[in-house]
């Protein structure tokens, strides 16, 4: 530095109008010390050149030039291949020398990586083979050292960063990479061209322990290489340099001698016209690095160059699915259309169907209603009978007190009992009343859990006052041990009724055998079945059913009775299998008919219910819910 | 008479046969109002097992029951001789039914619903019916037993004798002394208790 100082005021001192000294931005890529030692005699024979202007050396580093560039603070750049290939993408810079290389080829090119393993490395025979291997080299920014050992892995299919084991620089000294690759620490190292032979020269190394991967021989180049060479340093002059000092600066370098000790520090021969750096540039391009940095943003287009067919094959997958999803979608929207249609009149259908079983429901409601009223119609004389008792006995007790009381014989603990006696009987008397009410009145049904045998009863109880104007008797055998029914009570004692009268209408027209002799008996009968079932029979010894009248039985207005209407049975039948069950006739063994029913046993878990509760349930009754709003 | 005055208590007892519990008590206690004692019964059959035939008194049952009706049970009485009085109490429009089945003996016919003061006074009736009834049955059976005490010679003069026939007609029918049948008639008149031909002959129509 001192040198340059001393020439510029050396020349500053010719010349009475002294221009600016040629600032000649070097890069130090191992520091000012090394740059000045390699390239300062290079400046100071450019300075001989323009004595009275003189030239100046600025060592920079790689930002340093970057920067001296872009501020014009250097009329020339002395660089490396990489940067000046950046710089004048960048800055448009342009070369105006190369560097000619002592060892370059028949083209001039001399910058070229070499590839080296230990000799006894067999398993290691290409570039190929470097997949999963550790690898060193100098520097990611080194051109010969690293970058063009770069390219020519990628055309080999192998990423360095990506599918090497392992990719480690080693700085300077350069020498460490032959070692470690000696040593085993390495499988492969990178050397910039001809630094192999260079440490051979000087004995550093054994040649023999090396073996050069891929090596080729380009014409007119002596060392071994294992890649494509690129030209070498080139100066070139910013875009603002004059042209007149540009074209004079060349003119000078391109005068030096091949001993020159200029180019003997910098390790030339000379300089040459400018080569062709495009090789340079294509080789960035493929690594994406100096000026084609930017490519690595837009890698989404690269993949896709590079995986035109993977891509084709997914377009052609998307274009199937989407055509496919269109299609399903298409048959979706129709088939759902289908749906819809069919759906609506299945809705319909069951409005119809709704309002059809609701008319049925209110029409079996009616004879239902109707039913019960013909049979207490049937009854009336009997029912006034059984009414009759309580009455006639209450007024028997009234009379007897009345007298007592005129005469001054009663006494006060008799009266009171038989006033007690009254009131029993009246209860008695509306009890029957409430039971004959119940009976007929029009009601919502109600499933509660009931024992047949209190059905049994209450029917019995309104049957009683028959069974004995007709000198008819009434036995039970009645299971004690039945499971309860979940059942409308009312209407099973429509139905057990309707039973215990047929049976006694039916021996009504038999003579009695006479006086004590019970032939005229009803006997009714609960019991479980096999199937857990609540079997109810109602026998009786009448005169039996004619082979038309059991096939009959059923049929709404067939009756074997003068005065019946013939609905009870259809009725009963209508009840029974509302609620689950099965009625039906057999023959008497004895003479007669046995009417038998089966109702399911309510479940264990069941609880009573109401008809708004389970809808699904009231609505199988043949008297609608609704009833209560319409009725009342 | 000690006749009169047994007849008179044992005829005062009223019989109640009806299946309902609370008709049979009820009339029980009607008729027990009437100052006379009363009984009752669940059935006819019930009350045959209870009550002796031969015996004085009402009976009040009700037509239609269980098993024995009141019809037959009064007629199984009256077949057995029976001097109770029958009250029975028929439902409405049953009576003339219940009167074509009787079979005589002494039956009442009274129709619910009845007005009390009718069944107290059928009752009352059919009571003095009863014990008039056994008034006649027990001085028959007295005039029988007095009766009784003559011999076949003795009841064959007693006969000829109320026949209006002289002594010594009678004598020569029977082919005996007129003084023997003079001593059979004064037996006659002293065994059955007589003083006059006019009472010898009242006598013997009552047994008959």
């Amino acid at each position: 530095m001192a040198a340059v100082c001393l020439t510029a005021s050396l020349a500053a001192g010719a010349t009475p109008a002294p221009e600016a000294p040629i600032r000649v931005g070097v890069l130090a890529y191992r520091g000012g010390d090394h740059a000045n030692a390699v390239w300062e005699p290079t400046i100071r024979f450019l300075a001989g050149r323009f004595p009275g202007r003189g030239a100046e050396m600025v060592p920079l580093d790689l930002p340093g030039m970057d920067a001296a560039v872009q501020n014009r603070t250097v009329d020339f750049v002395l660089t490396n291949t990489g940067n000046y290939v950046e710089l004048e993408a960048r800055y448009g810079i342009t070369r105006v020398a190369t560097l000619h290389s002592s060892r370059a080829g028949a083209s001039g090119a001399s910058v070229g990586s070499t590839l080296i393993v230990r000799s006894d490395r067999t398993d290691i025979r290409d570039l190929g083979d470097l997949k999963g291997r550790t690898v060193l080299a100098s520097d990611p920014d080194a051109f010969g050292g690293f970058q063009v050992a770069w390219g020519e892995m990628i055309k080999a299919g192998i990423d360095p960063y990506r599918d090497l084991k392992d990719l480690r620089f080693s700085g300077f000294p350069l020498d460490r990479i032959a070692f470690a690759v000696r040593d085993g620490e390495s499988d492969v190292g990178v050397l910039r061209a001809c630094l192999l032979e260079e440490l051979a020269a000087e004995g550093r190394i054994d040649p023999g322990q090396f073996r050069v991967l891929a090596p080729r021989t380009p014409p007119g180049f002596d060392c071994a290489v294992s890649t494509d060479l690129y030209p070498d340093w080139p100066l070139a002059r910013l875009a603002s340099t004059p042209e007149a000092l540009a074209k004079a600066v060349v003119v000078a370098l391109f005068q030096m001698s091949e001993n020159d000790p200029a180019a003997e520090a910098g390790g030339y021969v000379g300089w040459t016209v400018p080569l062709d750096y495009q090789p340079v540039h294509i080789l960035f391009r493929a690594l994406r690095i100096g000026p084609y940095r930017y490519l690595r943003e837009i890698s989404l287009l690269d993949i896709a160059r590079e995986h035109w067919e993977w891509l084709a094959l997914g377009a052609l997958a998307l274009l199937w699915w989407a055509i496919h999803s269109l299609r399903v979608e298409h048959l979706i929207k129709v088939r759902t259309a289908e749906l819809h249609a069919a759906n609506r009149s299945l809705l319909h259908e069951m409005a119809e169907r709704r309002r059809a079983e609701q008319t049925a429901r209110d029409r079996q409601k009616d004879m239902d209603h109707v039913a019960r009223l013909s049979i207490l119609g049937e009854m009336a004389s009997n029912l006034a009978h059984e009414l009759n008792q309580p009455l006639g006995a209450i007024a028997n007790y009234a009379r007897g007190c009345t007298r007592r009381l005129e005469a001054g014989t009663g006494d006060p603990m008799q009266l009171a009992e038989v006033t007690r006696a009254i009131a029993d009987q009246a209860d008695r008397a509306g009890r029957i009343i409430a039971r004959i009410r119940d009976f007929v009145r029009k009601r919502a049904p109600q499933l509660e859990p009931m024992d047949v045998n209190d059905g049994v009863h209450a029917a019995v109880a309104l049957c009683q006052g028959q069974a004995s104007n007709g000198n008819a008797a009434i036995s039970l055998s009645l299971a004690d041990d039945l499971p309860p029914v979940l059942v409308d009570r009312i209407q099973i004692e429509q139905v057990i009724l309707n039973l215990v009268k047929n049976a006694l209408d039916a021996m009504a027209e038999t003579q009695p055998g006479g006086a004590g002799e019970a032939v005229r008996v009803v006997s009714i009968r609960t019991a479980r079945d096999r199937e857990g079932r609540v079997e109810v029979g109602v026998a009786d010894r009448g005169h039996g059913l004619t082979a038309e009248a059991k096939v009959r039985l059923f049929e709404p207005f067939f009756t074997t009775k003068s005065g019946g209407m013939g609905l009870g049975l259809s009725i009963c039948r209508t009840i029974v299998e509302a609620h689950g069950g099965h009625l039906w006739a057999t023959d008497n063994p004895g003479g007669g008919t046995v009417m038998r029913f089966v109702l399911p046993a309510a479940g264990p878990a069941t609880s009573p219910m109401c008809p708004t509760a389970s809808p699904s349930a009231a609505d199988e009754l043949p008297v609608v819910t609704e009833e209560r709003n319409h009725d009342r | 008479m000690t006749a009169d005055l047994r007849s008179a208590d044992a005829s005062r007892t009223v019989y109640v046969v009806d299946d309902d519990p609370a008709m049979r008590h009820s009339l029980a206690w009607l008729i027990g109002a009437l100052g006379v004692s009363v009984e009752s019964f669940g059935s006819g059959e019930e009350f045959l097992r209870a009550v002796r035939p031969d015996r004085p008194g009402c009976l009040v049952t009700d037509v239609r029951m269980p098993g024995m009706s009141g019809l037959e049970l009064q007629d199984m009485l009256a077949r057995a001789g029976s001097l109770l009085a029958v009250v029975v109490i028929t439902g409405h429009g049953d009576v003339p039914m219940a009167a074509r089945a009787f079979r005589g003996g002494a039956v009442d016919f009274i129709e619910k619903p009845f007005n009390d003061q009718l069944l107290l006074d059928r009752v009352h009736e059919a009571l003095e019916t009863s014990m008039r009834a056994w008034a006649v049955h027990a001085r028959k059976a007295e005039v029988r037993s007095l009766l009784a005490r003559l011999t076949p010679r003795e009841r064959q003069v007693a006969d000829l004798v109320v026949a209006g026939k002289l002594n010594k007609v009678i004598a020569a029918e029977i082919n005996l002394s007129t003084k023997t049948v003079e001593l059979h008639r004064h037996n006659v008149m002293e065994k059955l208790e007589v003083g006059s031909v006019a009472d010898l002959t009242r006598l013997l129509i009552e047994a008959e």
